[in-house]
């Protein structure tokens, strides 16, 4: 037993993935290389938006400048000449504030959906890479996730113009040092509210989140609650729970409304202070503006302080109001888009692969040679599922395998094809160690029929070549004719051209496993490992079955997962396996003879079909 | 309110007045607080306005103004900005508080009053419109009604107000001026309903698609195994891509819309402004207008550029609204097709005799068929008669589609009957009230439902007070308590969609369990222990037996051997009893019955897992 110490084979740096790790969203400088590298392929897109930004927020500034010097120079003294031109001019910026406005986002967003369209097909390559024992530990709706949510959470950060912060910075940089050029002393005084501003809204934007956040856990504990009861409805009706269920309802509704008015009292809060507070700032302006004037100040006066200029401080203000009141909201954005980013490169950063062979080995040719030797195997840290196996099937022989569940009859296919690997022991396939072929060159030389068949949206013929373009429409054909397909396809007005629709829903299931017969049999592998179906079908295609399975296996060497007494009666040879031991092999009448596990097994499971049969 | 016509339309708003009425008062003060919300907002560019004039003049080289004067009139507008200022926030809190807050407690009760329905629909109701149906009207149009219980109406008048009276004030400054600044608005707000039009469609749309991307994702994790084994990776990733790049589409035809709209309103304001400036020249060299006011005109053209790019989605989500109202009231005043009425009856014992005489059911088309003419009804059941008597054992036996969960709903007393068709104790069910026949009834179902509480909750749900000796019996009769040991928690353990996820097998017979605890004298078993093994099935039947004695006991299945042991048998097939009697005498007749019987044992291991879903009309 000592031998089952030995670790699972994985590539290096293999850490182990949390899915409910917490993150800070903090912006660590490796997140944003790693993110950059998706976006640097459109990088021309984000220069040429950033650029725009730029002319964007010049132009509003230089708006305003000849705003400014209309007022002082025309309408003020009432002189009007060179009016136009002045016009003119503001036409003219207000046309480029416009366009290029209007290019910078579209360009911000393109970038990024490219990008993100990028880090999307890589997110769903690895997944499709990563083996399977990575999937036996990780929820999947947690994945699912990753490629969803979490990608979304990154597009905000594109489309929500965060991008835009530093355009932002610019605009407010640009804007404070404007204006105490223009005037230090009243820039100075028109700033006073500034930190008030940011007080406020720091404050009440974290206390609108936090009602939002629970508004979100609240509602879907209702719509958890709404649909259990609508699925439950009959149930609470059969019962006589309908005032029960009333009250129950009543209070989780009366929370959310809670929620709901406790985040419509912050947010109001927070839209009548910003406003109240750029009043202040106009106010303040105006009487500070014009003691300025006067000359009632400290400084003395300021002839040289235009009603113009005055006119300017006051449009500025409230345009500097804007980019501060969204900086922190922005920033939450960027924080939960780290943070979404954190987790999506650490899946990515979780190399568990199956490893393909080092060093290419000469491969031998294709004779269909199994043997497996001592095999011992366990499932994650769980319970050891096969206690060494050993056994040879020749080339061209029929092996039946037969064994309650959870005896380890389809852990022998997952190691035989390499969805896992051996814990120790070795699987050969003509002479050579499953771990030393291609994955790919493997998985070709050994076929499985899976009791799961699994069809995608396409034609029928589609499906029958899917994964193997080298097959040619006409082989795919004659393979499926040969299994009887035809007899199937012939109701359909496009026989093999027919679409098969979502997840084979026109098809029986006993047609559905015909199709993954014919597919088997396209492709031609030496070695077949066949998971015989349970279900029921109708005797027709029962029959259909028998005869294709006959069909697929013959010439070549066969493992059959068996349900059926027919398969099992025709196998060469039959493996028992009980508790992930071999106990018993042999012919079928040898066996019953012997009224060991696999008379058991027969009483049990096969004896209704066999006095069926004889009756 | 019985067969009213309702029209789409203004129709469904007007439904929502009762609700209004409710909370008049604080609409009522919310609307007044924005009045004055709006005439303070509007107060401030005028006074901004007079202020640089008064300085102005003051500067003019023959000024004759009083500097103190002068001073003090500024001093006190800057005061009068700050003092509106202030109290505008103060209203504007309070209106934004009694609107918004009203809103949402009007969905609350909506909400409340929804669910109360839900309560009171028969259980026919629920087989013909299906959970995620309930629950789209329960959650999505809930939150697109939102909007017309308070938000949307405060913004439109919000606008409309600012409008008139910002126009108003415009105008007393200078008409001219006024008149020829708002001459782009118009355009603008149409072109903004277009764009708000296409990014609502296109975000509907990008969302579905994500969706979309979400599923197939998940069923390519869940089927990586079947993906890898076959080494369909290639065509798996390009099925993904494709939808990836459908969403990526999706989302850039709303950015390009998007794109286009915001930098619009900043350009309808320069615009307006622009035209402000040029007509205001002669009009300053005449004396018309001042400079002050022109600063005051430009400050009014900023307030009224900025709702402009909201409006187009205000609008949307009116006719969105009005739409969800109408699917909300459609169920708020669907039939409630079995009530408890005052002349409805209760026996004060029931023995548990069933009788159909003639019994004919018609499947009613769909409830929400898409279009197209409603399907013809469909005979489920066709002149059924058959008398079970008090305390014997009735099996009903046929393929799916047959009729068997019809008949099974019809006498459980779940699904409308003519009168004089179903009978109970010899008495017409259409004279008892269904709630009290209900409880007499159980109906353990192939497919049960499992609350997100504990087992124990779970299995005591139709019996107030039940010991947990009481409990614990049922729970072992139903054969539950073997599996007690794999539960955290046990009988305690949470079970359902948010708790541990029971098997099929484990589900039937917690159903069972309940059932057992319940004792009714009339038992129905719907294909009940398709998800248990033969063996344990027998056993579980073998501790049935006491239970059973003396009670009418109903036995669907799927399969004749679970009902050999019935005292008559009946074998449906199209909605009409193929053949009646005992298994012995129907096997001896050699009829369908036990052709069928026959094909079923000679086929393998019966797996319920992969028979075909249940029958459940749409």
């Amino acid at each position: 037993m000592s031998a089952t110490t030995e670790t699972p084979r994985m590539a290096t740096g293999a850490s182990v993935y949390d899915p409910e790790h917490k993150s800070a969203g903090a912006f660590e400088p490796e997140l944003l290389r790693r993110l950059w590298g998706y976006v640097r392929p459109y990088r021309r897109y984000v220069v040429a938006s950033l650029a725009l930004l730029l002319v964007t927020q010049a132009a509003g500034l230089g708006l305003f400048f000849l705003l400014r010097h209309a007022f002082d120079v025309h309408i003020e003294p009432a002189q009007f000449e060179g009016y136009t031109t002045v016009l003119a001019g503001l036409l003219a910026i207000s046309v480029v504030e416009y366009l290029a406005r209007r290019r910078q986002v579209w360009l911000l967003d393109l970038a990024g959906q490219n990008a993100l369209l990028d880090l999307r097909r890589d997110l769903f390559r690895h997944l499709q890479r990563l083996s399977s024992s990575f999937f036996d530990r990780t929820p999947i709706g947690k994945l699912v996730g990753r490629v969803t949510s979490d990608i979304e959470a990154l597009q905000e950060m594109f489309s929500s113009g965060v991008v835009t912060i530093l355009g932002d910075f610019v605009l407010i940089v640009a804007l404070v040092v404007f204006l105490l050029v223009l005037d230090a002393e009243l820039a100075l005084v028109s700033f006073l509210i500034i930190p008030g501003l940011l007080g406020a809204t720091i404050w009440a934007r974290r206390r609108v989140r936090k009602a939002y956040q629970t508004m979100t856990s609240r509602r879907s504990r209702m719509n958890a609650f709404l649909h259990e009861h609508v699925a439950g409805m009959a149930l609470v009706q059969a019962f006589g729970r309908e005032q029960i269920a009333k009250d129950e309802y009543g209070s989780i509704n009366a929370e959310m409304r809670d929620a709901q008015l406790d985040a419509v009292t912050w947010e109001s809060f927070l839209s009548a202070a910003t406003d109240m507070l750029s009043a202040f700032t106009t106010a303040l302006i105006t009487w500070y503006g014009a003691r300025l004037i006067l000359g009632d100040v400290l400084l003395g006066a300021r002839p040289d302080l235009t009603l113009g200029t005055l006119f300017l401080f006051v449009f500025w203000m409230q345009r500097f109001f804007q980019p501060l009141t969204d900086l922190s909201l922005k920033y939450t954005v960027m924080q939960s888009a780290m943070t979404a980013a954190e987790r999506i490169f650490r899946l990515m950063d979780v190399h568990e692969f199956i490893s393909e062979p080092t060093e290419a080995v000469e491969l031998p040719a294709a004779r269909g040679e199994v043997v497996f030797d001592d095999v011992r195997f366990a499932y994650g840290q769980g319970e050891p599922v096969l206690h060494g196996i050993s056994f040879r099937v020749r080339p061209g022989e029929k092996v039946a395998i037969v064994g309650a569940t959870g005896s380890g009859k389809s852990t022998l296919q997952k190691l035989l094809t390499r969805l896992y690997d051996v814990r120790s022991g070795a699987i050969r396939l003509d002479g050579l160690d499953a771990r030393q072929y291609p994955i790919a060159e493997l998985r070709r030389r050994v076929g499985v029929v899976l009791q799961d068949v699994f069809l995608f949206e396409g034609t029928v013929l589609d499906n029958l070549r899917l994964g193997h373009p080298e097959i040619s429409e006409a082989d795919a054909i004659a393979a499926a004719d040969r299994l009887g397909l035809d007899r199937i396809v012939k109701r359909f007005a496009r026989g093999y051209r027919e679409p098969v629709s979502e997840r084979g829903k026109n098809f029986s299931s006993g047609e559905r496993q015909l199709i993954s017969f014919a597919r088997a049999l396209a492709v031609a592998p030496p070695v077949l490992v066949l998971d015989e179906a349970t279900s029921n079908v109708d005797t027709e295609t029962e029959e259909l079955l028998q005869s294709a399975l006959k069909e697929l296996i013959r010439g070549r060497t066969a493992l059959v997962i068996a349900h059926r007494l027919s398969t099992i009666r025709d196998a060469d040879r039959i493996l028992v396996l009980d508790g992930g031991r071999l106990v018993e092999e042999g012919r079928h009448e040898q066996l019953l003879k012997r009224g060991g596990r696999y008379r058991e097994l027969y009483d049990l499971q096969y004896r209704d079909q066999a006095d069926a049969a004889t009756s | 309110m019985e067969g009213a016509k309702r029209t789409v339309g203004s129709g469904p708003i007007l439904e929502l007045l009762p609700y209004y009425r409710r909370y008049r008062r604080a609409y009522l003060l919310g609307s007044l607080c924005l009045v004055g919300t709006i005439v303070l907002r509007l107060f401030v560019p005028w006074l901004l306005g007079d202020a640089i004039d008064d300085l102005r003049k003051l500067l003019a080289e023959d000024s004759e103004a009083d500097p103190e004067h002068t001073r003090y009139r500024i001093a006190v507008h800057a005061g009068l900005i700050a003092g509106s200022a202030l109290v505008g926030a103060y209203l504007r809190t309070w209106s934004r508080l009694h609107i918004l807050g009203t809103s949402r407690r009007v969905v609350h009760d909506l909400r409340e009053d929804l669910f109360a329905k839900l309560t009171r629909l028969a259980p026919s109701y629920f087989l013909r419109t299906n959970t995620g149906q309930v629950m789209s009207r329960a959650v999505n149009d809930m939150n697109n009604v939102q909007g017309l219980t308070g938000p949307v109406f405060m913004y439109i008048a919000e606008t409309a107000l600012l409008f008139a009276i910002g126009i108003s004030m415009m105008a007393s400054l200078d008409v001219w001026v006024t008149a020829c600044a708002v001459l782009p608005f118009p355009l603008f707000i149409w072109r903004a309903r277009a764009l708000a039009k296409t990014i609502q469609e296109g975000s509907r749309a990008a969302q579905d698609s994500l969706g979309t991307v979400s599923d197939k994702v998940a069923e390519s994790l869940s089927g990586q195994l079947v993906i890898k084994t076959l080494g369909l990776e290639a065509p798996d990733f390009e099925r993904f891509a494709a939808h990836a790049e459908e969403y990526r589409r999706l989302n850039l035809e709303v950015t390009r819309a998007r794109a286009k709209l915001s930098p619009m309103m900043v350009w309808l304001a320069a615009l307006s402004m622009l035209i402000a400036l040029s007509v205001s020249a002669p009009r300053i060299e005449s004396g018309a207008v001042t400079p002050g006011e022109v600063v005051s005109l430009i400050f009014y053209l900023q307030l009224l550029a900025a709702p402009i790019g909201t409006l187009g989605f205000v609008i949307s989500s009116v006719q969105r609204g009005a739409v969800a109202l109408t699917r909300i009231f459609e169920v708020v005043h669907a039939e409630e097709t079995l009530p408890d009425r005052a002349e409805h009856r209760r026996l004060p014992a029931v023995r548990g005799e069933l009788e159909l005489r003639h019994l004919t059911v018609l499947r009613k088309p769909a409830v929400s068929a898409e279009g197209g003419e409603a399907p013809p009804d469909r005979r489920v059941l066709d002149d059924i008669s058959l008398k079970v008597p008090a305390g014997t054992t009735l099996g009903i036996v046929g393929h799916t589609g047959s009729g068997k969960s019809t008949l099974v709903a019809v006498l459980a007393r779940q699904l409308e009957v003519p009168a004089g068709t179903v009978f109970v104790d010899g008495e017409d069910v259409t004279e008892l009230a269904p709630t009290w026949l209900r409880q007499q009834i159980a109906v353990v179902p192939q497919d049960p439902f499992l609350f997100s509480a504990s087992l124990s909750e779970n299995v005591a749900l139709g019996v107030r007070d039940a010991s947990p000796e009481r409990v614990a019996e049922a729970v072992r009769i139903a054969h539950l308590d073997v599996d007690l040991a794999q539960l955290p928690q046990g009988l305690e353990t949470i079970v359902g969609e948010r708790g541990v996820n029971l098997s099929g097998g484990q589900r039937q017979r917690a159903a069972l369990a309940r059932a057992v605890l319940m004792a009714p004298r009339i038992l129905i078993l719907d294909d009940t222990l398709s998800a248990v093994d033969t063996h344990t099935a027998d056993h579980i039947l073998n501790a049935l037996e006491p239970l059973m004695e003396g009670r009418t006991t109903i036995v669907v299945a799927h399969r004749i051997s679970t009902v050999a042991h019935c005292d008559q048998v009946v074998l449906l097939e199209e909605g009409r009893i193929a053949e009646r009697g005992t298994h012995a005498a129907l096997l001896a007749r050699g009829g369908r019955y036990a052709e069928l019987f026959e094909s079923q044992e000679r086929e393998p291991e019966h797996r319920p897992a992969d028979e075909a879903p249940q029958e459940v009309p749409r």
